[in-house]
């Protein structure tokens, strides 16, 4: 059960990476927290009893690996700026199992969601999914089953949902400003799934533009009645604050009161910073509205300089779009057994996609071909083909393979012939193995014929 | 020859020193009725036989304020708040407040005007609850004094003869409740504060002392008197500190030592990390306020000499209590006092009485009485050590903001355990034992409190904030503000300036001599970009005079 009821304070851990920029004059630069620094240190919110401020620490290589295929390996795909951001979530991850919080904010950057399972570099600012780092180190070290990632920021948490894709046991629910309107291009009332967890990835593509009103439109006939019947052990937000209406990369009209009201509604038990780049007009006044949300304290008082109630005001065009998309979602939701066992009936014993992925950030295009054995005795082990190039550089190349948490023999040992057929294929530059079910990971370089592990 | 008193909670201690030698000492009990005058009993005998024409300096650390507080024999104060957006002004436990519109934010840009009529309404009230002292204190206001300059203004022609304080003048630092609380002490203190220091001038002048005077405060920095009545907040714990300052005399410099200062009823814990005493994170707790006043961060256990020790149930209990004095000291015992006589630990108090002080504890615990006593200074020790591991993980677990801060802090362990207070002898080879640190009792651990003060220099802190897009720069303690013009300044430009002002509010507060001493503790610098450029800069530089010894004291 979600721990909403408990009382005790809320863990925050603030890292806002003053020293980090993906670029000097990038949106993801040194200067993007620091007016929210001023804001809640000027609050005084960490001196509050009801909040409780923790220092982060670094995740470990094997907290990556849990959730990323990193090529060719971790340490070339993450900096420490990274590995602290992702540490932070970790860090209260602990605090909420032992009791000691209610429910925590990662207000850390950088930001994670759009990272997929394998990473060749950066894409949508974002190198490694700090999110569904989070998730596998809830489910490994503390045993959880049902997790439900709600995704509020204005781009499609599309790494998050690429991650969980084929769970049935992670319920991915993401909305977002329209994909034909915005980065990622994705986000779809029809991407609901691989087949053995259709309809538990829930896209809800909103219009540009849509207010206070229509986020919690969803929320309330949507959002809230389908975690109802989902019932997780816990709901994570990942708290992108870009649907702001000044935020300069998107077209949405959402309040910090909004966002305020979303995460009081939605009660989230741990919250990760994702986006929100309008670094002086939303960020610091969203940010003190989750805190106090979060916290159980009195967010009336959180009002943008320019805010006036009923400034922003939908249209019943917008209105009724909006209302259609929910209740198609609705219907995928409440059909969601179904789906499942109409699309096993008509695959054999293997799944197979092919893929193309664009990282905007590095410039890298991605080929993959996953393959997921559809075993009825278990989660089923799944390859990953995969080859990147970058600009006219280099084609790195890497064969991957799942073991699932609770893998079938049978599973286990054709994932393992699998690695082992391809060590040593010279037309492959890496072979990866994650082993979810013993917590073991293994990179070997097949030119170096070289094996290490975490 | 300098002189420090500290009037402290049981004993007011003073000390001559002449270079690098104690030529006198004293003690008088503290009378909490009237601490001038046990302040100037200790200094009567401390100076009969000396030349008072010899003496260059006089510091004293007093209770005052504490006990003002403690005591709430604090003068009344309306509280007048600019919160803008942000918190409901409730959530801060902050006591009753009048909050006004208007609002700043974070680049101190007026976002919200304040309303005159309403100023003037909060006057009224003011009037009516018969209050003269104000505290008028602004979010972001010290990025922006206008609000909290005009609201002063109207509210001080409305009330004539009362005293009004600003927020900004108290801190430049970030925290709005902190200024609040700190400016609401500030007004509440003010004036008994000046008449104390008025006091003390007098009769130092009467006893032909011409010596300049001056305060020791929470940082183990010292203020002249005449100065230090402008910020009386700050005094609060010197107590503590003069034991800390009396710990860095008394001990090679540049190490990592626990002070531990053992008393009746309570144990006083501080850190000095590589010859630099720790300062609590943020400031002071002051009774129920957090406030903005720099203090050593001290952590007071329930552990003393004192301390009742009771067995429940086959387990015993050192503390929190106390229960009269010991029974080998003729109270009702027993007590760690007890038991450290039974051991042979020490010689205080009778030892016949020690022992059936330790068989009454035995008797329930099923041993004998020396192992008894043995069990309750392991106890004790246990307390202590523990609390110290504690305070040497929090203080690695003080948030940080930055990549090179978490990946540059290492643990760190105590090179020494040093003993100051009456208890601290026989305990501390055993908690310096556990720690794996090496136990000093210096040779003035009584007087190491006066020592502190006597040998203390000034402190001194200035925040400057700069914004470059807006061209302006801004000290807020001094409440001043002015004009950059170069939009590239760099942090180097900006710690120049702020040395350069620092010198100048050294020179005001009569300690220009340190001036030099200034270092930058603290210094960001933020590139604002709009759209794909540049477009100016924000830098916060906070320079400060460290505590530290007067360079005439050779350490003993």
């Amino acid at each position: 059960m979600s721990s909403k009821n408990k009382s005790g304070k809320t863990g925050l851990i603030f890292f806002p990476a003053f020293d980090w920029a993906i670029s000097p004059t990038h949106p993801e630069r040194e200067e993007r927290l620091l007016y929210t620094r001023d804001q809640i240190f000027e609050e005084g919110l960490m001196d509050l009893p009801s909040i409780e401020e923790y220092k982060p620490r670094l995740a470990e290589k094997k907290d990556i690996a849990r959730a990323h295929f990193c090529v060719p390996d971790v340490e070339s795909q993450v900096t420490e700026a990274h590995l602290i951001a992702a540490g932070s979530t970790l860090t209260l991850a602990d605090a909420l199992e032992k009791g000691e919080i209610r429910n925590g904010f990662a207000l850390v950057r950088p930001p994670g969601h759009h990272s997929m399972r394998v990473v060749h570099g950066n894409r949508g600012f974002c190198n490694i999914n700090n999110m569904a780092i989070m998730v596998e180190y809830l489910r490994t070290k503390y045993g959880h089953k049902k997790i439900a990632v709600i995704d509020t920021d204005v781009h499609h948490g599309d790494g998050t949902q690429e991650i969980f894709w084929h769970d049935p046991d992670v319920l991915c629910i993401s909305f977002h400003q329209d994909g034909h309107t915005l980065y990622p291009g994705s986000g779809f009332v029809n991407e609901m799934g691989g087949p053995q967890a259709l309809a538990r990835t829930l896209n809800i593509p909103l219009p540009p533009g849509t207010t206070d009103e229509g986020i919690h439109y969803v929320l309330d006939n949507l959002i809230m009645p389908v975690l109802d019947e989902f019932k997780p052990d816990l709901i994570l937000n990942s708290a992108g604050q870009d649907n702001h209406y000044t935020d300069p990369l998107a077209n949405m009209r959402v309040s910090a009161n909004g966002y305020a009201r979303l995460n009081e509604k939605l009660a989230p038990d741990l919250c990760v910073l994702e986006g929100g780049y309008a670094v002086e007009t939303a960020l610091p006044y969203v940010n003190t509205g989750i805190i106090q949300a979060m916290a159980g304290l009195d967010y009336s008082h959180v009002r943008e300089p320019d805010f006036v109630p009923g400034r922003f005001v939908q249209s019943e065009e917008m209105k009724r779009e909006i209302a259609h998309t929910v209740t198609q979602v609705q219907k995928i939701w409440e059909q969601r057994d179904e789906l499942v066992e109409e699309a096993l009936e008509g695959l054999g014993d293997f799944y197979r996609r092919k893929r193309r992925i664009f990282y905007d950030t590095d410039m890298i295009n991605e080929n993959q071909e996953e393959v997921v054995r559809l075993c009825p005795d278990c989660a089923g082990y799944m390859t990953i083909n995969t080859s990147a190039q970058r600009g006219y550089g280099i084609l790195n190349s890497a064969f991957c393979v799942t073991i699932p948490r609770g893998a079938c023999s049978s599973c286990r040992d054709d994932a393992k012939e699998e690695y082992a057929e391809h060590l040593d294929d010279r037309r492959i530059g890496y072979v990866l193995m994650q082993d979810k079910d013993k917590d073991k990971f293994k990179f070997y370089n097949n030119m170096t014929r070289t094996e290490k592990g975490y | 020859m300098l002189i420090g008193i500290d009037v402290g909670g049981t004993t007011t201690d003073a000390v001559v020193v002449d270079g690098n030698a104690v030529v006198k000492t004293a003690y008088v009990p503290t009378d909490h009725d009237n601490l001038l005058n046990c302040m100037l009993m200790a200094m009567d005998e401390l100076v009969r036989g000396i030349d008072t024409k010899k003496i260059e300096r006089v510091v004293l650390s007093t209770t005052l304020i504490t006990n003002m507080i403690a005591e709430g024999k604090t003068d009344p104060v309306a509280l007048v708040l600019i919160p803008g957006p942000g918190t409901n002004p409730k959530d801060y436990a902050l006591g009753e407040s009048i909050v006004l519109d208007g609002a700043i934010d974070f680049r101190g840009k007026e976002i919200d005007v304040l309303r005159e009529p309403q100023i003037k309404e909060a006057a009224s009230k003011i009037k009516a609850q018969g209050k003269s002292r104000v505290a008028v204190v602004g979010k972001f206001c010290q990025r922006n004094h206008s609000h909290e300059l005009k609201a002063g203004e109207i509210l001080a022609s409305a009330l004539p003869g009362s005293r009004i304080e600003l927020g900004h003048r108290v801190s430049g630092q970030l925290n709005f409740p902190r200024r609040a609380a700190t400016t609401l002490l500030t007004a509440a203190t003010k004036d008994r504060y000046a008449q104390f220091a008025g006091d003390v001038a007098r009769a130092l002048k009467e006893r032909r002392i011409s010596a300049p005077v001056y305060i020791l405060k929470a940082d183990g920095g010292t203020l002249p008197l005449d100065k230090s009545v402008e910020m009386p907040v700050e005094t609060i714990f010197s107590g503590p500190a003069a034991s800390i300052m009396g710990v860095m005399a008394l001990t090679e410099p540049s190490q990592t030592s626990v002070v531990v200062d053992i008393g009746g009823t309570t144990t006083d814990l501080a850190l000095i990390l590589s010859g630099k005493p720790l300062l609590s994170a943020k400031g002071a707790r002051v009774g129920s306020l957090l406030t903005h006043v720099r203090a050593f961060a001290v952590k007071s256990v329930a552990i003393g000499g004192d301390s009742a020790v009771t067995v429940n149930g086959g387990s015993l209990a050192v503390g929190p209590h106390r229960d009269g004095s010991p029974l080998c000291m003729g109270g009702r015992g027993p007590t760690p006092t007890d038991a450290l006589r039974v051991l042979g630990m020490s010689k205080i108090g009778d030892a016949v009485l020690a022992e059936r002080a330790m068989q009454t504890v035995a008797e329930k615990l099923g041993c004998n009485s020396k192992q008894a006593a043995q069990k309750v200074v392991d106890a004790v020790v246990d307390k202590i050590v523990l609390e110290v591991n504690e305070m040497f993980r929090e203080w690695e677990q003080e948030p940080a903001y930055r990549i090179w801060e978490i990946m540059s802090k290492e643990a760190i362990s105590a090179q020494n355990v040093v003993g100051v207070g009456g208890g601290a002898p026989p305990l501390v080879p055993l908690v310096a034992a556990r720690l794996g640190a090496a136990a000093i009792v210096p040779k003035y651990a009584p007087v190491a409190n006066a020592i502190g003060a006597a040998v203390a220099r000034p402190t001194l802190t200035l925040n400057l904030h700069i914004d470059t897009e807006k061209g302006e720069y801004n000290v807020a303690e001094e409440g001043i503000s002015g004009r950059v013009t170069d939009r590239k300044m760099t942090p180097d430009d900006a710690e120049k300036m702020a040395r350069r002002l620092l010198a100048e509010r050294a020179a005001r507060l009569g300690i220009s001599e340190y001036a030099s001493e200034a270092e930058v503790t603290y210094s960001e610098v933020f590139n604002m970009i709009r759209g794909w450029s540049t477009a100016g800069r924000l830098l916060d530089v906070r320079m400060e005079i460290p505590a530290g010894l007067l360079a005439s004291w050779g350490r003993c």
